[in-house]
């Protein structure tokens, strides 16, 4: 199952393949056991002598983000990260909407650089350990919610000045397509009045392909694009606002790849 | 109200409340993979059709059913023709 779907490779890109691989394999799980274990015990001593329940969710939060980037080095120099914030003057909180076609999202979102959570599909929060301190930190679990309960966790978190991060196609399309967005997110926006930053993230298809663990070598692009800000989307339904987002995100990879992701 | 008058209200319905452009309303069209619309816009869709035809829709298992543009037609004619009938 090596490799499924990437198609013949020559001898120089199955060497890349393998070496990606065994570097990766061998060195992420010890970082990760290590970082883990290290920031465990630093949030626990943290927690101990604040007794600061917003204060440990934080440094939970910014911790998750360095353990993205840790990540994403693991994988250096064969898989690089070209990022570019097209409007770094923007002050969060943000609601976040990425597109979503790998499970390397989850750690590219690192990029987004300010405190933040991300809204959870249902397999993600039951990972172990990483599903534990995803709920300690306050991340949304959109499937397991009423509504009503996302609108006030989520409300809670953007009065708090805490970003949040939604993947509002639901699942990892696995290829280059952009599937249809569900809204709830966008209705938690309008009811917050906060801004809405679309960030895409195209050329990790493979990185790993969907049902796969193995990495392909290749080059990832992260934009973090200008906001949609609430005086924007004023007056609009969800349905338009999340048209929008969703065509804003379309058009910057059409001009990425050179094919049309607009429907 | 003819069949062709309730076709050409739903459509209203959907080009008022979600700003879908004309040419996409189709009967063919899929209400959640081709419109996109999602769960919560439906709650919308279901409240603007009972204010539009003065009807209760919302508890009806048979709106569970109803997947393209033509289904909702269909939906709506055959209620139309029961109320005709109460």
């Amino acid at each position: 199952m090596m490799g499924r779907g990437v198609g013949k490779r020559s001898i120089g890109s199955w060497i890349r393949f393998v070496w990606l691989n065994a570097w990766f394999w061998t060195v992420a799980p010890l970082v990760s056991v290590t970082f883990i274990s290290l920031a465990a015990i630093y949030v626990g001593v943290f927690l101990v002598l604040l007794r600061n329940r917003r204060k440990t969710q934080w440094l939970i939060r910014r911790s998750m983000g360095v353990y993205g980037r840790l990540m994403i080095i693991c994988a250096w120099p064969l898989v690089r990260v070209k990022y570019v914030d097209y409007a770094p003057q923007e002050t969060p909180p943000f609601l976040f909407i990425c597109n979503h076609r790998s499970s390397s999202d989850a750690y590219l979102t690192a990029y987004v650089g300010c405190e933040c959570i991300q809204v959870l599909n249902i397999w993600p929060a039951h990972v172990p350990l990483m599903g534990q301190l995803a709920r300690l930190a306050g991340f949304l679990r959109v499937r397991e919610m009423p509504f009503e309960e996302f609108v006030a966790a989520g409300s809670r978190l953007l009065q708090q000045g805490c970003s949040i991060i939604a993947f509002p196609e639901g699942t990892r399309s696995g290829s280059v397509a952009l599937g249809s967005f569900h809204g709830s997110s966008f209705r938690l926006a309008q009811l917050n009045r906060v801004k809405i930053v679309p960030f895409v993230i195209s050329g990790n298809e493979n990185i790993p392909r969907r049902g796969s663990a193995w990495l392909n070598p290749g080059t990832v692009a992260v934009s973090k694009l200008p906001a949609v800000t609430p005086e924007m989307y004023e007056g609009m339904t969800p349905y338009k606002l999340k048209t929008l987002v969703r065509d804003m995100i379309a058009r910057h990879l059409d001009g990425q790849t050179g094919q049309s992701h607009v429907e | 109200m003819t069949d062709s008058e309730l076709i050409r209200a739903v459509n209203e319905v959907f080009v008022d409340s979600f700003e879908i452009p004309p040419e996409k309303i189709t009967p063919e069209a899929q209400i959640f993979a081709d419109l996109g619309l999602d769960s919560l816009d439906v709650v919308d869709l279901v409240a603007a059709i009972q204010k539009r035809f003065a009807v209760q829709v919302r508890d009806d298992e048979r709106v569970r059913s109803i997947r393209s543009m033509q289904d909702l037609y269909n939906y709506l004619i055959l209620i139309r023709s029961e109320q005709k009938l109460g």
